[in-house]
């Protein structure tokens, strides 16, 4: 992700250089009087160029490793989607499976119940993006109640603990899980014994409210990471503002409502312009290891039906088939958002 | 400044190639040495195990057997720990070397796929010094046949030089209605005539085991799912009570008088899913049933907080040790009145649903294929043992012939067999535990209850005429309420409550793969229905979830995967028919 920008900044940075060159050259015949020294110009001009074209050519080479890069980790596994034009099953090489043409993409819609499916999926996958988005503005307050609290020990220990889950997989997230929510865990134990309740709650093996609990799930996880952000922001807030507030008579809750929040608000919109970009890229191992029989038709988001049909199911040629509809989803999703941003900005973004 | 630059363009340059050159290296070709003489050193050998339930090096006492005997360390690669379905197969397959020995099913064309990529080789070379597995030439021929191509590809499981129409099990069947015998005892021995009888009596039975033990999370019964796969397994395990074994989507009775589908109304399964559903809502399911795994649910077992094990091999080995059984105390067949349990005929064929075979990239073939075939021997059956219900550990170790030439298990022997949790092995046969030490191949190459010709007597040292002479208070009391029967399969067969399948080595051939694709994601609606119905609160709760199952699945184009599995399941009453003919007229 971070070559494109870099690759960038190089590539202007050598065009700038070249137009220069461009530049004088232009402006050598009508600056010479005499023709030797016209001639001692153009020799002097073209070293300039040779330097010019020669140090272009390094900074080419500076770009190239990220170029190779981009090329192999973004384009050659493009050359997989072949593989969902073939029948192909494993121990058989590819160059020996069947071309099918466009038969599992026929498949993906053959029948109303597989309709069904991908429906649901994608319903799942724009609830639980949607969600994450709704709730963004979650680590803005954090950060910024973070920021008024004056002890320094408690702000950081309160910043330690809420950022170190970030830093735990969700596989021993689940395993946490599972021992303090599952039907003999602590949760359902402690509410027997105070006989709250008699029968033990389903909190892991029932579809109920499965788009909220993965949600919780996931602000825990990524509440204080998310907020560090936002910490750096207010940092960097200019204390000008504050002491002009201050002047004009704000209290604590005025100047957060009038200095933090709008010069927060930049640092908020790409945040959340980053996370539109990531839409559909909502991840499989949150809800991969939250999966059981139960919650599957509300848990399966598109990541993991593509995991659970190509690796679970044993039908890769139907999973890459299936995984290219998200690609062709991420591009509607950027068209549309580009669109926007001209309508409104009168800039596009690609 | 000049210097400056060349190093960073010599850098960048350094840089872009190396990471060429690291690609380009993913792609070189690794030569296998196959004809480089064998020097007999130490060698490592990875074997791809499709059965084994541990992976890593092989530890203990079979270890030791085979690295004095080949000088051989077999490194386990298992897929049922590592997970994730077939993923392994198909990433080691798709790289072009499974394993220098793999074990494998051969469903849906499996077999045919692996001889077409070239991942296993054509043993015939070493063919003719393979004495031992020459005594099986018939399931010989019928892997060729699978395979559709001359040569000899690889050695079924179980192969058997007995009757297909005797069950195969010996003294207990594999799936079969098993309960705590001492709590059955003290609420009286009710009678019980069908599942709803069965129901109230492990009601009876939770509650006084509560009562006793002052515990109150023991449960009848305890579920898990590691094994689902067309159906939930252990609903799948209560349909074989009833006579049904299972072939993809279909139940075949076990006399082939009936098949149906999974999703049948009022069909086997349901009747399961039914009566599993209903021990719910009384209360007698252990609520940690759809969460926990194996482990764990036999942790339980051992623990005595379950009281039914719906297979022979669950509960026994757990429970019945010989302190608990001289006290009464295990696990004992329950006797339903209307159960019909199914039960697998001998295989003369073998049982061809899972073979061995050497890897195309292994080294020194011959020697492999001199342990291949060493296993198929009456010592290599032996060295392959684990705990009861098998074939008993090897002779000096485990028993000795006394004085009527009988063979006899010795102290460490009976409890190898019975109570083998802590036991250890000694310093002269490899040390470490006994458990640790059991093959980790998992891959019993001779039916257990043949008999090996040495000895006359079988394999199995259940079956073994000292092992049947011993007996205890558990087993005199179960035999003094069945009839006198001294083991399961005796009391079954005497009440006509066994059915056996005809042993015949069917293996369902390759499909379609859109079929296999139908398949596998109607196989996860079953699965999933299944459980959520198993788990229901009320009886319309239940019957909703069915029906919606039964139209998503006929949704999803069910009427095509059910047509060839009913085409399967003909072929496979078929061949049943046809082995039963072969038998009878190879006895005229």
């Amino acid at each position: 992700m971070q070559t494109v920008p870099t690759m960038n900044g190089e590539a202007s940075l050598n065009a700038n250089g070249g137009a220069s060159v461009v530049g004088e050259a232009n402006s050598a015949p009508a600056s010479g009087p005499t023709d030797r020294r016209a001639a001692r110009k153009a020799r002097k001009m073209a070293e300039a160029n040779n330097y010019n074209k020669k140090h272009g050519f390094r900074l080419f080479l500076l770009v190239a490793p990220l170029l190779v890069m981009v090329v192999l980790f973004s384009y050659l596994p493009l050359f997989g989607w072949v593989y969902a034009f073939f029948d192909y099953q494993p121990p058989i090489p590819l160059s020996e499976s069947e071309f099918v043409g466009l038969q599992w993409f026929e498949m993906m819609v053959q029948n109303k119940a597989q309709l069904q499916t991908i429906g649901q999926v994608m319903l799942n996958t724009f609830a639980m993006s949607g969600l994450n988005i709704l709730t963004s503005f979650l680590p803005v307050i954090f950060a910024i109640a973070l920021n008024e609290i004056r002890a320094k020990w408690f702000k950081n220990i309160i910043q330690t603990l809420t950022t170190l889950p970030n830093f735990i997989s969700w596989v021993l997230v689940y395993s946490i899980a599972f021992a303090m929510f599952s039907s003999t865990g602590m949760v359902n134990d402690l509410l027997q014994n105070l006989h709250l309740i008699t029968e033990p709650i389903k909190f892991l093996d029932s579809a109920d409210h499965t788009w909220l609990k993965m949600l919780l799930w996931g602000l825990w996880k990524g509440l204080g990471w998310g907020s560090i952000m936002y910490l750096a922001g207010i940092a960097g807030i200019d204390p000008e503002l504050y002491e002009a507030a201050q002047v004009d008579g704000a209290n604590r809750f005025q100047q957060i409502i009038h200095v933090t929040i709008p010069q927060l608000m930049p640092t908020y919109f790409v945040l959340l312009m980053l996370s539109i970009s990531n839409f559909l890229n909502n991840g499989m191992d949150q809800y991969f290891v939250f999966q059981n029989a139960f919650n599957t038709k509300w848990i399966q988001v598109l990541d993991l039906y593509v995991y659970n049909v190509g690796m679970g199911q044993n039908s890769l040629s139907l999973g890459t088939a299936i995984s290219m509809l998200k690609s062709l989803v991420s591009v509607a999703l950027l068209l549309i958002v580009n669109w926007l941003s001209k309508r409104t900005r009168g800039v596009g973004i690609v | 400044m000049e210097l400056k630059k060349k190093l960073t363009t010599a850098l960048a340059a350094g840089l872009a190639s190396a990471m060429m050159f690291s690609v380009a290296a993913c792609g070189a070709d690794d030569s296998s040495s196959d004809n480089a003489v064998d020097d007999g050193s130490l060698m490592t050998v990875d074997v791809f195990s499709s059965t084994a339930n541990y992976q890593g090096m092989q530890k203990g006492w079979f270890a030791k057997i085979v690295k004095d005997k080949f000088n051989i360390e077999l490194n386990i690669i298992a897929p049922n720990v590592a997970g994730g379905g077939d993923t392994l197969f198909d990433t080691r397959s798709a790289a072009g070397d499974l394993g220098d020995i793999v074990i494998v099913g051969t469903g849906n064309g499996r077999l045919q796929k692996l001889v077409k990529s070239g991942l296993i080789v054509d043993m015939t070379e070493y063919y003719d010094d393979m004495e031992n597995v020459q005594n099986y030439q018939s399931a010989v021929d019928a892997v060729t046949e699978l395979a559709g191509q001359d040569g000899v590809w690889g050695f079924p499981q179980a192969v058997s030089t007995s009757s297909p129409t005797e069950p195969n099990e010996g003294v207990e069947p594999g799936a079969a209605p098993y309960i705590r015998w001492d709590y059955y005892r003290e609420i009286g021995y009710p009678e019980i005539n069908d599942l709803d009888d069965f129901l109230d009596m492990l009601k009876q039975m939770q509650d006084k085991a509560r009562e006793d033990t002052g515990e109150d999370d023991i449960y009848a019964l305890s579920l898990f799912k590691d094994w689902d796969g067309d159906v939930m397994q252990n609903a799948q395990a209560i349909a074989s009570w009833y006579g049904y074994g299972l072939q993809n989507s279909m139940f075949v009775a076990a006399d082939g008088s009936d098949v149906q589908s999974a999703i049948d109304e009022g069909g086997v399964y349901e009747k399961a899913l039914e009566f599993l559903n209903k021990a719910y809502q009384m209360g007698l399911v252990d609520p940690e049933s759809t969460t926990q795994n194996w482990d764990t649910l036999s942790t339980k077992v051992t623990n005595g907080k379950v009281l039914v094990s719906l297979w022979s091999w669950l509960g026994k080995p757990r429970q019945n040790t010989a302190e608990n059984k001289a006290n009464g105390v295990g696990f004992m067949l329950a006797p339903i009145g209307d159960m019909k349990v199914y039960s697998d005929g001998f295989k003369p064929n073998g049982d061809t649903s899972s073979i061995i075979a050497i890897g195309s990239k292994a080294e020194n073939k011959a020697r492999l294929a001199e342990f291949i075939d060493w296993l198929y021997s009456p010592e290599g059956v032996y060295a392959s043992a684990s705990n009861s219900g098998g074939a008993v550990c090897p002779e000096e170790m485990c028993w000795t012939v006394n004085d009527e030439g009988l063979p006899e298990l010795t102290e460490f022997g009976d409890k190898a067999m019975n109570d083998a949790s802590d036991l250890t092995v000694s310093d002269e046969y490899g040390g470490g535990s006994y458990n640790d030490g059991v093959s980790a191949l998992n891959f019993k190459t001779v039916a257990q209850n043949d008999i090996d010709p040495n000895t006359g007597e079988a394999f199995n040292q259940q079956l073994w005429t000292t092992v049947l002479n011993q007996t205890d208070a558990l087993q005199d009391d179960w035999a003094s309420h069945m009839g006198g029967a001294q083991t399961d399969i005796e009391y079954l067969e005497n009440s006509g409550k066994i059915s056996v399948a005809a042993g015949a080595s069917y293996v369902t051939p390759e499909e379609d793969s859109q079929i296999s694709t139908l398949r596998a994601s109607i196989k996860t609606e079953i699965v999933n229905a299944s459980w959520q119905a198993v788990t229901a609160s009320s009886d319309s709760e239940f019957k909703q979830i069915l029906d919606e199952m039964r139209t998503k699945v006929n949704d999803l184009d069910y009427a095509s995967v059910r047509a060839v599995d009913e085409q399967n399941a003909k072929d496979l009453i078929a061949a049943r028919e046809a082995i039963v003919k072969q038998a009878e007229s190879e006895s005229e």
